[in-house]
């Protein structure tokens, strides 16, 4: 396969990278912790310690940086953006034998990355007459994994989207459809909002986000202005979310408010301490998933792709900020979108919702901890019988 | 001067802890920046470049050190709290030359320190007819400077109350007064509601709040739903206070929110990287300042203190954020509404992080307010003289609080 513009790549981290971490955390300073603290103040320092060990000791980056090269075709390629020239976008892309696949686009999101999609992705590709098959494009958001960064000021939700359904245009996937969770929630629902139905023509979401219903919707602001009456409260189900929502809202989100207003001030810490990148990121990947049972090698792999990001994890973070900032421009509050992520599914429904499932275990990275069950999603919702099958012209993801 | 218990403390940082710092700063990673940033984003690039090069190649900590030695008399003692055994407590303290001088505990906030009575402490103690004089004591708050911290969990202002007032009277003063910012505020708050007016017979804030009145105050309360009409509308820097608190709690608060709520995950990048607790302290250093024209010596002597005095210390210091978040449940700690019982004074400086309309804030003990032209949240840092100035007014002859200190005026 030959795109013109595209260069093959692969992840080949230099021996000064890995010799840089390895004398800083030859000289790691752990802090103290309280007794007892477990989770309550943040990453328990037993974790820390015992992940740093194993950072020193058993974790093999190159036996990784080769399964992933290996499991993952990638390619990088130059891709202007309007206002912002042009930026150098890391992807991977992996075509299904089946010459009907879809075509589908996969957006992470913080502190994701493209190898959030690498359990998913032979799913998605696999040959089957009971499902269809789709053509896997994950971008590398840019300043993330081996994107490159913007140098201006600016670049947010509308740039993200350009920068994206211009990688499929250019690979020749002229229509698409597109699946993302947490920024990549946002990215794909702009995705489809500007270019959509022309070239984006469905879109998945694992991260759909609502605030509470307003009166323009007056069944629903009715059932949850009346939540409180035991005959119409919420399920269990939906309690339990909306808590988790709460939780999130008092909690949770001491990273957003730093992220959406002071990036910079954080990410000295970040560039600078192995330690420190960690346990930012390792608090999210146990605090957002259902218990996913996470082994050493898996968490050092993913905090690896920011820590030897082309652009460095700062700027992965700026993201928050420009669209913090573009949020308050238009007077709305994006920390109310944020915090709103599990809400009972009345609040969701949108006239064009043609799939919706429910599930009893999976977080925030469903992509990574349920594959199969999101890869059953998609398959369903584009498959035969599905509420967006053959979307796309001639591609309805089936062999002729 | 010998007191029981007391132990005369100099700081003498380990060389083992410059080396690892040295090794450290060899090795810095600095992070891109978006073009012509300045401070949208946070901490310029530039600075810390700057700040990092003189902190590797220019700053000498070992006259630094001295420095402190010689001006700030030191010692450390063990005190009990209730529930969580003994704290080993560091703490400045100088008499006045006047026999008669009152009793001040200066307590610091975050990220504050001991050092930040430097500059007020001779002004204080200094004899003179015309204004009173104090003898000055500036504790080092559990998990800084270089007192221990606690390690149970629950350790809230309640308790740092208790660490300054027993300190204040391990060291013969049963009557003194505060003077407090930042968390000083709430922990001399505290230390009025608890121990006043036996002990704590004064109170004097630099960072005076309140939340917005209620119908508890009627007048004050009218006053703030007809602020909209033009005769009854605040005044001018009333207007710009406003300004400065809406833009403190849109756009300066995302650290609260992460030291409230998760310190342990920022303490490990605080703990294991100069740069980065650099950058965090020196963004409120220059943010919650006004126009304070720091040198790079004071900007690294105020790191390096935090830093390598205790290299747990970035996590243990942080705490107080969570602690207290979770002893208010909830309510916005920034705006609860307290009435002591003893005098207070208040100081208002422009750059300060909330200014509220004195209308708020007017408790019926204020015996001294005073308004400034310049400064900001770091008063006794910043204007020691415009803040002497005002403690001497407060407490001098014809001042609201002169004389509650019993015999010693």
């Amino acid at each position: 396969m030959s795109f013109q513009g595209q260069a093959p790549f692969v992840i080949a981290i230099s021996d000064e990278h890995l010799s840089l971490l390895s004398k800083k955390l030859a000289l790691a300073t752990l802090p103290d912790e309280i007794d007892g603290a477990s989770w309550d103040y943040g990453v328990p320092l037993a974790d820390i310690k015992r992940l740093v060990h194993h950072w020193k000791n058993g974790f093999d980056w190159r036996k990784q940086e080769a399964a992933l090269n290996a499991e993952l075709p990638q390619f990088t390629r130059d891709i202007d953006v309007e206002g912002y020239g042009t930026l150098n976008i890391h992807y991977v892309h992996k075509k299904s034998e089946v010459t009907g696949a879809i075509p589908l686009l996969f957006v992470h999101g913080w502190p994701g990355s493209f190898i959030e999609v690498r359990k998913l992705l032979p799913l998605l590709i696999e040959a089957s007459p009971d499902h269809p098959s789709f053509h896997v494009v994950a971008i590398s958001l840019p300043g993330y994994g081996f994107s490159s960064a913007p140098s201006k000021k600016g670049f947010e939700i509308t740039q993200y989207a350009e920068v994206a359904h211009k990688l499929m245009l250019v690979l020749g996937y002229d229509e698409y459809v597109t699946q993302g969770g947490d920024w990549g929630y946002m990215i794909t629902r702009k995705i489809s909002e500007l270019y959509g139905p022309k070239y984006s023509k469905a879109w998945h979401t694992n991260c759909p986000v609502s605030g509470p219903p307003t009166t323009s919707r007056p069944l629903v602001w009715l059932r949850y202005a009346l939540s409180g009456f035991p005959l119409l409260s919420y399920n269990k189900r939906e309690k339990t979310g909306l808590e988790r929502s709460a939780w999130f809202q008092r909690q949770g989100f001491g990273y957003f408010a730093e992220q959406s207003t002071r990036p910079q001030t954080l990410g000295y810490g970040l560039a600078d301490s192995p330690v420190g990148l960690l346990a930012w990121i390792y608090e999210k990947l146990v605090e957002w998933t259902d218990g996913y049972k996470w082994n050493d090698d898996e968490v050092l792999t993913w905090i690896s792709i920011y820590l030897f990001s082309r652009a460095g994890a700062t700027a992965s973070i700026r993201i928050y900020y420009e669209s913090l900032k573009v949020a308050n421009a238009s007077g709305k509050d994006l920390f109310s979108l944020a915090m709103h992520n599990k809400v009972p599914v009345g609040w969701t429904h949108v006239p064009n919702l043609v799939f919706e499932a429910e599930h009893e275990e999976g977080g925030h990275f469903a992509a990574y901890e349920k594959p199969e069950i999101l890869a059953g999603d998609l398959r369903k919702m584009f498959g035969k019988g599905g509420g967006a099958f053959g979307v796309v012209k001639d591609k309805n993801g089936y062999d002729a």
